[in-house]
C-alpha cells in the first residue's frame, strides 16, 4: 500500500516536474528567439548622401552605410565592445547624427538594474564608421536616464534631451511623493577638430513627465530647439506639452498640446513626434486613449506662442493606430503611422502641401505579416524616405511618393 | 506513522504543485482562442499584468489574498509586456505573491499588435487590466487597477 502510495505520489511530481520543464522549454525557446533580434533601426543622412543606419539589439548597438539608398550594405560596426544590457522598452531606440564634417555622433541606452533604471551613453566616429569611442554616459548624475532624443543645431551644437530620474529618487527618498521622471537636457558643441565634443552640464527642464515614452525633438528656424512629450498632468492625466527654448538655450513656458484628459496610473509606451517647418509651424502627432478622444490625432501651431489648432483623427481606434512621425520639409508635411487589420501591419502615408491646413488621403505605402519597428521619416534633397525594420522584410528605405 | 507518512506526502505535493502552476504558458498567435475554449461556459476572471508594469506590481498581493479567500474563482493571469519577458522572471512574481494557483500565461510573440488585436481590437495595450466572463460570455472590462469589491460581488453573482 505504502510502495503504490509513494510511486503514485513520484508519478505525479514526475509529470508536474515534465511538465514545467515542457512549459518553460517552449516559452524559454520563444523568448530567447526574439530576445535576440535587433528590434530597431534608425536612419540619418550623411552630407555626401550615404545612408547610415543604427541598429538596436539586445546587447549591441551596431553601425551599417549604405551608398545605394538602401538596397545594400557595408559591414555592420559594433558601437560597443562589450555586451551591454540595452534597454528594450517600446519606445527606446538607439539615436544617429551625421554632422557636415562626416562626423558620427551615436547615443544609446541600457538598463542597470531590474527596476528598470538607465543610462544613456554616447559614442563618436571621426574616421567615416570605422571605429567608435568607448561609450560614456551623456551625464554625471547616475540616477538614471532614458530615451535620449538628439538633434543638431543650424550653428553645429548638438542638443539632447531625455528622461531623467535624478528628481524622482530624491524625492522618493525624503518620502515625498514624485509621479514620473524629469525632462532633462544638455549641449555639446560643434564638431570641430581638436574637441572632444562631450556634452555639457545637464539640466532639468520640467518635472513631472510621463517616464517611458519617447520624445519629439526639432528645430525652430530661429535655431532653437523645441520638445514633445507626454507630461504628468495633475490627477495622472498623461496629455502632450510642447516647450521651446529661448536663445540661451533655456527652457520657455510648458504649453499644453491638447486636452485628452488620458487619466492612466501607467506609462502608455506611447510618444509623439514633433516638426517644426522652415517658416516656423509647429507640427505635432501622438496618440492617446483618453476619456476626451482616442487613437491617433494631429495638430499644428502657427508658432512658438500660438495655440494647437483642434486635433484631427488620422485613423479610428479599431485599427489600433499608433506609433507617428511628422517631417516637414521647405514644400510638404509628411506623417506616417502604423495601423493594424488583424493580420497585416501598414504603414499610412498623408502629405501636407500647405503646411498642415489640408492632407491628402492616408495610403498604405508599406506591410508586414510579422513583428515591426516603428515607422520613421528621414529627408535628404528634398525627397522624403519611409525608414522600416520588420522581422520578415528586414530593413527598407522607400522613397514617398512624387511628393516632396 | 501512516498518519505521519501522509502529511509529508501532502507536504511534498503542495511543494510540487505551486512550481508546476506558476510556470507561465506561452501565449502566442492563437493562445486566446484556445484559453477561451478551455473555459468556455465557465466564470473566469482573466487578469492581464506585466513585469514592466509598476501599478501591476503594486496590485498583485491583493489578487493573492483574494484568490486565497476565494476557492471558486477561476483566475487567469497573462503577462502582457510589450516586449516579452523571460519566463523565469514572470514565474518568480506570481509565485511571490502567492498566485501559483492561477493559470498563467506571459507573452513570448513579438507580433504585440496581433495579439492584442486578438483580445480585444480597442485594447492599446495598458496594464492592468481585468476582464470578467460569466458562463455565457459576457465580458465585462475593467482598465487599470481593478476594484476587487467589484470582483467578489461579480463572483458571488456566478453562483446565482
Amino acid at each position: 500500500m505504502r510502495k503504490l502510495l509513494l510511486s503514485a505520489v513520484l508519478l505525479m511530481l514526475g509529470g508536474a516536474a515534465a511538465a514545467q520543464q515542457g512549459h518553460d522549454h517552449h516559452a524559454m525557446q520563444a523568448f530567447t528567439r526574439d530576445a535576440q533580434e535587433a528590434a530597431t533601426a534608425t536612419p540619418a543622412f550623411a552630407p555626401d548622401g550615404s545612408l547610415w543606419v543604427v541598429r538596436g539589439g539586445p546587447a549591441t548597438v551596431s553601425v551599417a552605410r549604405s551608398t545605394d539608398l538602401g538596397k545594400s550594405f557595408g559591414p555592420a560596426v559594433a558601437v560597443n565592445a562589450e555586451p551591454m544590457n540595452m534597454d528594450w522598452g517600446p519606445d527606446s531606440r538607439p539615436q544617429i547624427l551625421v554632422d557636415e564634417r562626416g562626423g558620427i555622433l551615436i547615443t544609446f541606452a541600457i538598463f542597470k538594474d531590474k527596476r528598470f533604471n538607465g543610462r544613456v551613453y554616447t559614442s563618436r566616429s571621426s574616421d567615416g564608421g570605422k571605429t567608435f569611442s568607448p561609450p560614456a554616459a551623456i551625464t554625471r548624475d547616475d540616477t538614471s536616464q532614458r530615451f535620449q532624443s538628439t538633434a543638431i543645431a543650424p550653428d553645429g551644437r548638438v542638443f539632447a534631451a531625455w528622461l531623467d530620474k535624478r528628481h524622482a529618487a530624491a524625492a522618493i527618498a525624503a518620502g515625498k511623493d514624485y509621479p514620473g521622471a524629469a525632462l532633462a537636457y544638455a549641449w555639446a558643441p560643434r564638431n570641430e577638430a581638436g574637441r572632444d565634443g562631450a556634452f555639457g552640464d545637464t539640466a532639468l527642464a520640467f518635472d513631472n513627465t510621463c517616464e517611458c515614452c519617447r520624445l519629439g525633438v526639432a528645430f525652430t528656424p530661429a535655431g532653437t530647439p523645441a520638445v514633445l512629450f507626454r507630461n504628468v498632468f495633475p490627477g495622472s492625466v498623461r496629455d502632450h506639452a510642447v516647450v521651446t527654448f529661448d536663445r540661451d538655450g533655456k527652457p520657455g513656458p510648458l504649453r499644453r498640446v491638447s486636452v485628452d484628459d488620458w487619466k492612466i496610473e501607467a506609462c502608455p509606451h506611447h510618444g509623439p513626434s514633433l516638426s517644426v517647418s522652415p517658416n516656423g509651424t509647429y507640427h505635432a502627432a501622438w496618440f492617446t486613449d483618453g476619456s476626451a478622444r482616442q487613437g491617433l490625432f494631429y495638430a499644428r501651431a502657427g508658432g512658438p506662442e500660438a495655440a494647437f489648432s483642434a486635433p484631427r483623427a488620422l485613423s479610428s481606434p479599431e485599427k489600433q493606430p499608433g506609433r507617428p512621425f511628422v517631417l516637414s520639409t521647405a514644400s510638404a508635411v509628411h506623417l506616417v503611422w502604423k495601423e493594424f487589420d488583424g493580420e497585416r501591419t501598414r504603414v499610412m502615408w498623408q502629405s501636407s502641401a500647405d503646411d498642415g491646413r489640408t492632407w491628402t488621403a492616408p495610403v498604405a505605402v508599406a506591410d508586414t505579416a510579422d513583428s515591426s519597428d516603428h515607422p520613421l521619416l528621414v529627408a535628404r534633397g528634398g525627397r522624403v524616405y519611409l525608414s522600416w525594420l520588420t522581422k520578415l522584410e528586414g530593413y527598407r528605405l522607400m522613397p514617398l511618393g512624387g511628393s516632396t | 506513522m501512516r498518519r505521519a507518512f501522509v502529511a509529508v506526502l501532502m507536504a511534498a505535493l503542495m511543494l510540487a504543485a505551486p512550481a508546476y502552476a506558476g510556470t507561465p504558458q506561452s501565449f502566442e498567435r492563437g493562445s486566446w482562442a484556445k484559453l477561451r475554449a478551455a473555459h468556455a461556459g465557465k466564470p473566469t476572471v482573466i487578469h492581464f499584468w506585466g513585469l514592466t508594469c509598476g501599478p501591476c506590481l503594486v496590485e498583485m498581493p491583493k489578487w493573492g489574498k483574494l484568490l486565497a479567500e476565494r476557492p471558486d474563482i477561476d483566475l487567469v493571469l497573462i503577462a502582457a509586456d510589450p516586449v516579452p519577458q523571460s519566463p523565469d522572471e514572470v514565474a518568480a512574481t506570481v509565485a511571490r505573491n502567492r498566485l501559483e494557483r492561477a493559470e498563467s500565461w506571459s507573452f513570448t510573440d513579438r507580433f504585440f499588435e496581433k495579439l492584442r488585436y486578438e483580445i480585444d481590437p480597442r485594447w492599446a495595450g495598458e496594464l492592468p487590466r481585468t476582464l470578467l466572463i460569466d458562463a455565457a460570455g459576457n465580458i465585462v472590462a475593467m482598465n487599470g487597477v481593478a476594484d476587487l469589491a467589484k470582483v467578489r460581488t461579480w463572483l458571488d453573482q456566478q453562483k446565482k
